[in-house]
C-alpha cells in the first residue's frame, strides 16, 4: 500500500514538472527508456550527473562573471554545455535561461549575464529540488519492494 | 559474429544489420554522452563512448576498423568537432555525425562543409538515432561505385568474390552478388595480412593497414598534397610521392595507404561537386584530382541499386537545392527528399575542397562556345542527327526498374576547365550575349519538374559541365547512356555559366553510332538529346550565367535514355556555331512517333586563347541488370571521346580510358574503342 502511494506522489509530481514546464519531452523518453526496463536506474544516473554537472557550471560562471574582466567566450562556452546537458535531460526552463543567456552573452552584456545566471541558477535549484524529491520517492518505492 | 547472416536470406540481414553496428560517441558533456549512450544502446547498437576528442581520434587510429560510424558533440574543448570531423574525414573513410545544441545555419553548415554526414540537434531523439545506420549504408555505396571508377585501383588487387558483408547484402540484390566483394578490395588489399574478425561489419571499414602506423599529422599531409599535386594524380605513384616527399621513416606503403585514402577523399568530395557544377577544375591536367574524382563522382551513382532506400541518392536534389534556378534536376530531387540532406553535404563539401585541391590553369579561357565545327551545318548551326532509339530496350528497363524500385541513373559530368574566375566572367558574358538556343519542333515542351517524378523513377543521368557548354558527342559506341546533364558553373568563382540538360536516356546503339560517327570524328561536341519520349524539353541556356537545356522524353510510361557523349571542343576558330538537329525515332510501344526536337545552340566564340579541356564524368545509377549496359557504355563514349580528341585531350581523358579497359577487363560488356573512332 506504501509503495503504491508513493508511487502516486511520484506519479504526481513528474507530471507537475512536466506540466509546469519545468522537464519537457526529452525527460520522458527518458523516464520511457529506464521504464522499458532494459536500463534500471538510468534517470536516477543522468540526473545525479545533470545535478553535478550543472552545479560545477554555475560555479564557474559565477566565478568567471566576478572577473575583472569578463572572458565572455568562456562563459559562452559554459554556458552552451549547460544548454546542452539541460537540453539533454530535458531540464526545458533550464534550457530557455540559458538561451537567453548567450545572447546576453554574446552581447557582452555583463550585468545582463549575472542577472541571467541568477535566473539560471534559480531554475535549476528549483529543477533540482524536485529531481531529490523525486529520487527520494524512487528509493523509497524500491526499497518497499 | 552472425554467421547465420551471411548465409541467410538478405532480408533478414537487412532486418538485423542495424543491430551491433559500432558507433563511437564523442562529447565532453557527461550529461549528453550518458544520455547519448542509452539511447544508442536502445538502438541495439554498439557504443564506444569518450568524452574527449582526441581520445576519440587515437581510438579511431588504432582501431579504425572497429568502428561504422562516429558521433560527435560539435563543441568540445580539447579539440573542436570540426576538428575531428576532418580529421576522421582525412584518416579514414567513416560517417561522421556532428552533434550540437546549436542548430545555427551557420554552424550547421560547417559540420557540412567538414563532411559531415548528417547534423543532429541536441536533445537527440531516440527516432533519428534509429536511423543513422544509413549513412554507414550509404557511404558503403558511394564508396563501391568510387571503387568502381578505379580501375587501375582494382584490377591490381586480388579478388575477394567471396567476402559478403552485411551491408552489401543489404544493399544488394541477388543478381548483384558479384559487385560488392568487387567494390570492396579496394579495402581489403590493406587488410589482408590482418586476421579478420568474424564480425562480418568489421570488414567494412576502409583501409586499416596494421603496419607500423604513421600520423600523418598536417605538416606531413601538406607535403603529401604537394608531392601528388607536383606529380599528377594519375602519375602520383607511391614511390615518387615518397621520394618528393623526402621524409624519415616513411615507407611506401605508409604513402600508398594515404594515398589511397587521399584518393577516396577526394572522390568523395567531388561526386557531389561535379553535380554542383562547382568545379574548377583547371583542364590542362594541372588538377587531376578533379579530373579523376568528378568523373568518378559519376559513376560513384552506379552502385545504386535494388533497395530502395539505399537508392535514394540522388544527386540531382543537390544541385535543385544549390541551384535553385537550374530546372529539370528538381524533379529528381523531388523523388528522392531524404537523401537531399546527405548530398547537399557532400556538395558543400566539395565545394569547400574544391578550393584546397584544385588548381586551376591560369591563362587558359574556357570556351563557352561549342564547337560543332565538324558537323555538317556547322556554318548553319543546325545539324540534325537522327537517331532512333529502341524500345524494346528502354522497355526491358523501365520494367526492370520499376518492378525493382531502382534506379538507373548515368549522371555524367562535363566539366570544362574554367580559369581565373575573370576568365570565366568574360566566358558567361560571351555567353550569354551569343548563345541562342531555340526550340523548334518540339511536339511537347515540357519541364522536367513535372516529369520528374517518372525520370527520376527512371534513369537518370546528370552531366554537369562546368563554364562549359553542354555537347553531346555520341560516340560510335552508341552507347545508350541515360542521364540528365546539368551544366553548372562553380559558384565559387564568381563567374561561371552553366548548362544543364536532362537526357533521357535511351537506349538506342544504332542511332548513337551514326550520329557518333561524324561527331566524334569531328571531335565536335554536340548536345543530343535524343528522346525517345514524346515530349521533348530543350530548355533555353538561362540568359544568366548558366545555360541549361533539359532534355525529356517524356512520357510517364517510357523511359528517358539519353545516350550522351559530352566532349567540350576548344575550337581554334573563334566564331563557331552548333545547331543540332535531333528527330527522334519511333517508338513502337508507345506508337508515338518520332519526335523532331531541334536544338540550335549558337555560340560565337570570341576568345583567342583557346584551351579547352573537357571534363566527362558519369554517374551512373542504375540497377544491377541495367548497370552492366550503361556503364561500359558511357566508358566507351568516354574513350570515343578522347580519341577524337586525342590531342587535345587531358589526363583526364587518359583516365577515362583507363576506366574503359578497366571495364574491359571486368568482363563486362564493353564497346570496343575502335567502333567509337
Amino acid at each position: 500500500m506504501a509503495a503504491a502511494a508513493l508511487r502516486e506522489q511520484l506519479n504526481a509530481l513528474l507530471t507537475s514538472m512536466f506540466a509546469s514546464g519545468l522537464v519537457d519531452e526529452q525527460f520522458q523518453q527518458l523516464q520511457m527508456l529506464q521504464d522499458d526496463g532494459s536500463t534500471p536506474g538510468f534517470v536516477a544516473e543522468v540526473v545525479t550527473l545533470f545535478c553535478d554537472d550543472a552545479d560545477r557550471i554555475i560555479s564557474e560562471l559565477a566565478a568567471l562573471l566576478e572577473q575583472p574582466v569578463v572572458d565572455f567566450d568562456k562563459v559562452d562556452a559554459y554556458v552552451h554545455q549547460l544548454k546542452g546537458s539541460s537540453a539533454s535531460i530535458g531540464a526545458q526552463k533550464v534550457k530557455f535561461t540559458c538561451m537567453q543567456f548567450r545572447q546576453l552573452c554574446q552581447d557582452k552584456n555583463r550585468d545582463g549575464c549575472i542577472m541571467a545566471l541568477a535566473v539560471v541558477r534559480n531554475e535549476f535549484y528549483d529543477l533540482r529540488n524536485k529531481f531529490q524529491t523525486m529520487l527520494q520517492l524512487e528509493q523509497q518505492i524500491q526499497a518497499q519492494q | 559474429m552472425r554467421p547465420e547472416e551471411r548465409n541467410g536470406a538478405v532480408r533478414r540481414v537487412r532486418d538485423q544489420f542495424p543491430v551491433g553496428m559500432r558507433v563511437l560517441a564523442v562529447d565532453d558533456d557527461p550529461v549528453c554522452l550518458k544520455v547519448l549512450e542509452t539511447l544508442l544502446r536502445r538502438c541495439q547498437y554498439h557504443v564506444t563512448t569518450t568524452n574527449q576528442a582526441v581520445i576519440a581520434l587515437r581510438m579511431l587510429r588504432e582501431n579504425r576498423d572497429l568502428f561504422d560510424l562516429v558521433i560527435s558533440d560539435v563543441h568540445m574543448p580539447d579539440m573542436d568537432g570540426f576538428k575531428l570531423l576532418e580529421l576522421v574525414g582525412l584518416e579514414m573513410d567513416l560517417p561522421v555525425i556532428m552533434l550540437s545544441v546549436n542548430g545555427e545555419t551557420k554552424t550547421v553548415m560547417k559540420g557540412i562543409t567538414h563532411g559531415a554526414c548528417d547534423y543532429l540537434l541536441k536533445p537527440v531523439r531516440l527516432e533519428e538515432l534509429r536511423n543513422i545506420w544509413q549513412h554507414v549504408v550509404r557511404r558503403k555505396f558511394s564508396n563501391r561505385e568510387r571503387a568502381n571508377v578505379d580501375g587501375y585501383e582494382e584490377c591490381n588487387r586480388p579478388s575477394n568474390a567471396d567476402f559478403d558483408n552485411v551491408l552489401d547484402q543489404t544493399c544488394g540484390s541477388p543478381d548483384q552478388s558479384g559487385r560488392p566483394s568487387k567494390k570492396r578490395k579496394e579495402y581489403y588489399s590493406e587488410e589482408e595480412d590482418e586476421g579478420e574478425e568474424s564480425n562480418s561489419q568489421e570488414n567494412d571499414d576502409s583501409s586499416a593497414p596494421k603496419k607500423p602506423r604513421v600520423v600523418w599529422s598536417v605538416e606531413l599531409h601538406r607535403k603529401f598534397v604537394a608531392a601528388v599535386n607536383q606529380l599528377g594524380i594519375d602519375k602520383a605513384v607511391p614511390k615518387r610521392i615518397l621520394e618528393l616527399m623526402n621524409v624519415e621513416k616513411l615507407t611506401r606503403e605508409n604513402v600508398a595507404s594515404h594515398l589511397q585514402k587521399y584518393r577516396l577523399y577526394l572522390k568523395r568530395l567531388s561526386a557531389v561537386a561535379s553535380h554542383q557544377a562547382s568545379i574548377v577544375a583547371a583542364l590542362g591536367g594541372s588538377d587531376p584530382f578533379m579530373h579523376m574524382s568528378a568523373f568518378e563522382g559519376l559513376q560513384s551513382y552506379q552502385g545504386f541499386t535494388s533497395s530502395a532506400a539505399l537508392s535514394s541518392f540522388s544527386p540531382q536534389g543537390l544541385l535543385t537545392r544549390n541551384n535553385p534556378t537550374s530546372f529539370g534536376i528538381q524533379g529528381m530531387a523531388a523523388s528522392r527528399p531524404i537523401q537531399i540532406a546527405s548530398v547537399n553535404s557532400t556538395i558543400s563539401h566539395s565545394i569547400g575542397d574544391t578550393n584546397k585541391y584544385q588548381l586551376s590553369l591560369p591563362g587558359t579561357s574556357n570556351r563557352p562556345g561549342n564547337l560543332a565545327q565538324g558537323l555538317k551545318a556547322t556554318s548553319v548551326g543546325q545539324v540534325q542527327l537522327p537517331q532512333k532509339w529502341i524500345q524494346e530496350e528502354t522497355h526491358d528497363l523501365s520494367t526492370i526498374i520499376s518492378g525493382n524500385g531502382l534506379v538507373n541513373g548515368v549522371p555524367g559530368a562535363l566539366r570544362s576547365v574554367a580559369d581565373s574566375p575573370l576568365l570565366q566572367q568574360d566566358l558567361v558574358e560571351r555567353r550569354q550575349a551569343n548563345i541562342v538556343i531555340r526550340r523548334s519542333s518540339s511536339a511537347n515542351s515540357e519541364h522536367l519538374e513535372g516529369t520528374t517524378g517518372v525520370s527520376s523513377c527512371l534513369m537518370d543521368s546528370h552531366i554537369s559541365q562546368q563554364s562549359g557548354l553542354l555537347l553531346s558527342a555520341f560516340s560510335a559506341s552508341a552507347v545508350p547512356m541515360n542521364g540528365s546533364f546539368s551544366g553548372t558553373n562553380v559558384a565559387k568563382l564568381g563567374a561561371t555559366s552553366s548548362g544543364s540538360t536532362n537526357i533521357c536516356p535511351s537506349h538506342d546503339l544504332r542511332v548513337a553510332r551514326d550520329n557518333d560517327v561524324g561527331d566524334s570524328s569531328f571531335g565536335s561536341v554536340i548536345l543530343l538529346p535524343p528522346d525517345t519520349a514524346q515530349n521533348q524539353k530543350y530548355l533555353n541556356f538561362g540568359g544568366g550565367s548558366s545555360a541549361r537545356h533539359n532534355m525529356d522524353g517524356g512520357n510517364a510510361d517510357t523511359l528517358l535514355d539519353a545516350k550522351l557523349a559530352w566532349s567540350s571542343l576548344p575550337t581554334s576558330q573563334p566564331p563557331s556555331t552548333i545547331g543540332s538537329h535531333h528527330p527522334l525515332s519511333q517508338r513502337p510501344n508507345n506508337g508515338s512517333l518520332g519526335v523532331k526536337m531541334i536544338e540550335q545552340t549558337r555560340a560565337s566564340i570570341a576568345a583567342p586563347q583557346t584551351k579547352f579541356d573537357m571534363f566527362i564524368s558519369g554517374d551512373i545509377l542504375t540497377p544491377k541488370n541495367a548497370r552492366d549496359l550503361s556503364f561500359p557504355r558511357l566508358n566507351s563514349e568516354l574513350s570515343s571521346s578522347s580519341c577524337s580528341f586525342d590531342g587535345l585531350l587531358n589526363s583526364i581523358i587518359k583516365m577515362e580510358k583507363d576506366d574503359a579497359s578497366f571495364s574491359d577487363d571486368l568482363g563486362c560488356d564493353f564497346y570496343s574503342l575502335g567502333a567509337c573512332i
